[in-house]
């Protein structure tokens, strides 16, 4: 189930290896999936944080992704000839990342760990002087005084990719099937087969949930009428995003993916050129209860006004073509969830994020792996039914926080009054995020995305008290103190 | 008003002074009272919410998990109660 990046990899892959029937159950217009909003960046360094190394767990996801992009020469190779578009799948060859002062000091220490990562692996990279990145014409408010070039991390064309597995595998002679799913059906503990909205049944022997963020919701029916065995899986929540694809109508175009580093809850400011004149603007990032493709307003006025001032004077006069909206399926601990279900023959293969695309050809060959009941080639932490991977104390937790909410804040520009100084703004996010954990009775500490969304949803906070609460080794409940004051102010 | 409602009036006042601390600041609450224009924020909103729940031992259903229903004294306590009688029906 699920014809995105992981589904459309996964069933290519099983076609290569002639494992048997193989059909892909999805609606043909992806709308609202995370694969066809992508900006496909085939990055690794240009997506380090101060996050992505400190942990374990975090080194082996970020890992996960340097053994990715080391298999995209080769699909791009493959591909190539049966890509429908007229243009190469590949859009950019390389990066640059800015660092500019447009953000707080998140952009200084995410670009610092950026350095110590491509040395530390001893990748290519260099230091160059912004102005001589093509295409880079920024408000010279916003500009930036210091720029990496990262010469092996370029981008694809997530639509034409998708087009070209759809050309494949089809051409292979497998099914594909314009449908959603509406429930697994299993007899007792075994996956029979999946039923669709309009009512057929497709039986199959094994079944892959790779729906992005409908996964959950989708691996759920498997237990509806399963008595014996409860799905208590970690939440996980839509990642709403927005970018545009526009043409340029003047000025020089850019010819690598330029960039911020990751900043503010989300991906980063960026541009990647998009073939024929057009070029990609992205992406916004905001977990939501609901999927769905609705644009808010805030999302459009923050990608065009900030792709102005801080890349291109020039995107002003740029011709919007495409607007885009996807549903990132982001986990509770933000690590992917790839294993078995308590389900015979049912497999969860999502939670990947914002690598997901990137990732796909790499988690296509474990699970194919899996299928075929050989040993996977990446770790089993990942299994589904986990708890949640811990990675940082409720202090860190906090600390995240107030860094992505002033990056937030001197992003968009907003205003305190001239009195205020950072440390008082820092104080009252500091404030909130500690009265947020107080409220949720929680000990497990969770990511800034996160706690930003549980302030802002009852339902997504309830959901996330709720289980964490239920899983007592890691989130032990404490009594709900009920001491809080009146605070100042409605959000 | 039953025995029941006023029970759960009752419960749910406790919560709401508890969550927003109107005994410090000697406030009688009135059923109709903005709690909004009280301070609560959405982050005291939902602290109440997730005592409330444990509170009652009820469920508001998600068409009920916003603004609105936390408005005063009487629209949860009203909102307590359908969920309640959704849960028996």
């Amino acid at each position: 189930m699920g014809n995105g990046a992981l589904g459309m990899f996964l069933a290519e892959e099983l076609i290569e290896r002639q494992v048997g029937t193989v059909v892909v159950v999805g609606p043909r217009a992806r709308e609202a999936g995370a694969s066809q909003a992508a900006g496909a960046m085939l990055g690794c360094f240009g997506e380090v944080t101060t996050e992505s190394l400190r942990t374990d767990a975090s080194r082996i996801r970020f890992e996960l992704g340097i053994a990715a992009h080391d298999r995209w020469a080769g699909v791009l190779e493959r591909l190539e000839k049966d890509s429908p578009t007229g243009r190469p799948l590949q859009v950019a060859t390389e990066s640059h990342v800015i660092l500019n002062s447009i953000g707080a000091d998140l952009d200084d220490v995410n670009f610092a760990a950026m350095i110590d990562a491509l040395k530390e692996y001893e990748k290519p990279w260099s230091e160059i002087d912004p102005n001589d990145i093509p295409g880079y014409k920024p408000r010279l408010e916003s500009r930036a005084l210091r720029a990496v070039h990262l010469p092996t991390e370029g981008a694809v064309d997530a639509r034409g990719v998708l087009a070209a597995l759809d050309v494949r595998v089809r051409a292979a002679g497998m099914t594909m099937v314009d449908q959603t799913v509406r429930r697994i059906v299993s007899s007792g503990d075994v996956v029979s087969g999946v039923e669709l909205d309009d009512g057929h049944l497709i039986e199959a022997g094994k079944v892959v949930v790779a729906a992005g963020a409908w996964s959950e919701s989708l691996a759920r029916t498997a237990f509806d009428d399963n008595a014996e065995n409860e799905f208590d899986m970690m939440p996980t929540i839509p990642g709403l995003g927005f970018a545009m694809v526009a043409k340029r109508t003047g000025g020089e175009p850019f010819t690598s993916v330029v960039r911020t580093p990751n900043r503010g809850f989300a991906c980063g400011l960026h541009v990647v050129p998009a073939g024929d004149g057009r070029e990609y603007y992205g992406a916004t990032n905001r977990l939501v209860d609901q999927i769905s493709g609705v644009t808010w307003m805030a999302d459009v006025r923050f990608l065009a006004q900030y792709s102005m001032q801080q890349l291109d004077e020039r995107v002003a006069g740029h011709e919007v073509e495409q607007w885009l909206a996807g549903n990132r399926p982001v986990t509770l601990d933000g690590f992917p969830l790839i294993g078995w279900l308590p389900v015979s023959g049912l497999y969860l293969m999502t939670g990947t994020y914002r690598d997901g695309f990137h990732c796909a050809p790499l988690l296509a060959e474990h699970v194919a792996d899996e299928l075929q009941g050989k040993p996977g080639i990446i770790d089993p932490m990942f299994a589904p039914m986990r708890k949640p991977i811990v990675t940082r104390s409720i202090e860190w937790s906090i600390d995240e926080y107030v860094k992505h909410n002033l990056a937030a804040w001197f992003e968009t520009g907003a205003q305190a009054a001239p009195q205020m100084t950072t440390a008082q703004i820092s104080d009252y996010y500091r404030n909130m995020a500690v009265q947020t954990y107080d409220k949720l009775g929680i000990d497990y500490a969770l990511g800034p995305d996160i706690l930003w969304y549980v302030q802002g949803s009852l339902l997504g906070a309830r959901r996330i008290a709720r289980y964490l609460r239920r899983h007592r080794g890691l989130s032990a409940p404490q009594a709900q103190p009920v001491s809080a004051g009146i605070e100042g102010g409605r959000r | 008003m039953t025995t029941s409602q006023t029970a759960i009036e009752d419960a749910v006042r406790k919560v709401i002074e508890q969550q927003l601390n109107l005994a410090v600041h000697g406030h009688d609450l009135g059923p109709e009272d903005c709690l909004w224009d009280m301070g609560m924020t959405s982050v005291t909103c939902l602290g109440l919410m997730l005592n409330l729940e444990d509170t009652l031992d009820v469920e508001l259903p998600e068409s009920l998990l916003k603004e609105s229903t936390f408005r005063s004294l009487s629209s949860i306590v009203a909102a307590v109660e359908s969920a309640r009688v959704s849960a028996r029906n």
